[in-house]
């Protein structure tokens, strides 16, 4: 009886450690991953939608490609910024010039290797030159190129080739409204 | 020794001065290129046999494409077939290609290697220091720039609308050059063109 008395505590004790156990195991397998990186196709009329309508913020498009060095080297910083000013006071998209075929490919394994989460889109034309006059005549379609909209929808700023980070924050500082930067 | 460390110091500043104005020159400051109808003066450079080569030396008695191409752009070696073609296609009709890189990380053996492995017949030549890119504006690669017998520029651009061949819907440059031939108007002289932009010194 005695014996009966004690050995209860510690079965229920190993009763409860083994739930326990697969419930620690199920936690650890289960952890939450990273969203993977979505890239979306976007067509000439919907970057144009994109580029001229009307917004709460303004808005910074990148457009890049992944051959593209200048635009791989400058990505940590436009990575950087985006951390800084999009969760209160930017709108921040970036445009690839990708093929379509890299669209999940090469694409977001380089925005997930960049640790990017701001939306992503990948030109989807056959004939890049509508959409390149549509973002601005004067572009010759060299890349990378950076363009800030202000709400209404024009083009504030613009830096063809590698962007210098201080004299983008400066022209982000310039059109987001005092107390949203912060 | 004080003295000694202003000069060290004076010197790294200078050097860095150098580095940073080097390495400043942004890919948006490309000079602009000849408006069409303007003259490309004759242009001397070396082939990948270190060989000199001029403009004049390798034109085509109808006009001559220059291709400004690259041994790494993805872009570039997606043309590379379509450009070995159109070499082969005007030659008969009196319209010699081209081939310049000016990409300065890509020595000429290299340039040598990527063509005879992509079987690019056309001459091409290294574009030390970028100065014919300079010139002539151009910006990335592949990019073409077409000029008549008396070198005068009548289209510069893209070579069609499509990295992707199975895309294709619009042969700027051929077309170009098939007026040309025909001693009729281009209709379209000037088309953006897109890839990897050139790597300059």
């Amino acid at each position: 009886m005695r014996f009966t008395k004690a050995i209860v505590p510690i079965a229920l004790c190993i009763m409860l450690l083994s739930l326990a156990a697969p419930a620690q195991k199920y936690k650890g397998r289960t952890a939450k991953p990273p969203d993977p990186i979505v890239v979306s196709a976007i067509d000439t009329n919907e970057l144009k939608d994109l580029l001229t309508q009307q917004r709460k913020r303004p808005l910074l498009v990148n457009f890049w490609a992944t051959y593209c060095d200048p635009c791989r080297d400058e990505f940590p910083d436009l990575v950087k910024i985006d951390k800084e000013y999009r969760p209160h006071a930017l709108e921040f998209v970036t445009v690839s010039l990708d093929d379509m075929a890299d669209i999940k490919t090469g694409v977001p394994k380089f925005l997930d290797a960049m640790k990017a989460t701001m939306p992503a889109y990948l030109l989807n034309a056959s004939d890049p030159e509508p959409a390149i006059n549509i973002v601005d005549t004067r572009w010759r379609g060299d890349l990378p190129a950076t363009y800030l909209y202000n709400e209404k929808g024009e083009i504030v700023y613009k830096h063809i080739g590698r962007v210098n980070p201080v004299e983008l924050r400066e022209a982000i500082e310039k059109v987001v409204k005092k107390g949203d930067s912060q | 020794m004080k003295r000694n460390l202003s000069i060290l110091l004076a010197s790294l500043f200078v050097i860095a001065g150098a580095i940073f104005a080097t390495g400043a020159r942004a890919e948006g400051e490309v000079p602009a290129p000849p408006a069409i109808g303007a003259t490309i003066e004759d242009f001397t450079l070396t082939d990948v046999d270190n060989k000199e080569r001029s403009l004049k030396s390798l034109a085509g008695k109808n006009g001559t494409v220059l291709l400004f191409i690259a041994v790494q752009c993805p872009v570039s070696n997606a043309y590379n077939e379509r450009m070995a073609k159109l070499a082969e296609d005007y030659k008969a009709k009196g319209i010699a290609v081209i081939g310049i890189n000016s990409n300065v990380a890509e020595a000429a053996a290299a340039v040598k290697a990527h063509a005879e492995q992509n079987k690019l017949s056309f001459p091409i030549l290294k574009d030390s220091g970028n100065k014919i890119a300079d010139k002539l504006g151009a910006s990335v690669t592949p990019e073409a720039y077409f000029i008549d017998a008396g070198n005068k520029l009548l289209y510069h651009g893209r070579i069609d609308n499509a990295r992707n061949a199975a895309q294709l819907e619009t042969s700027d440059l051929r077309n170009a050059l098939d007026a040309a031939l025909a001693g009729k108007a281009i209709e379209k002289t000037e088309a953006k063109a897109f890839g990897c932009s050139i790597k300059r010194a």
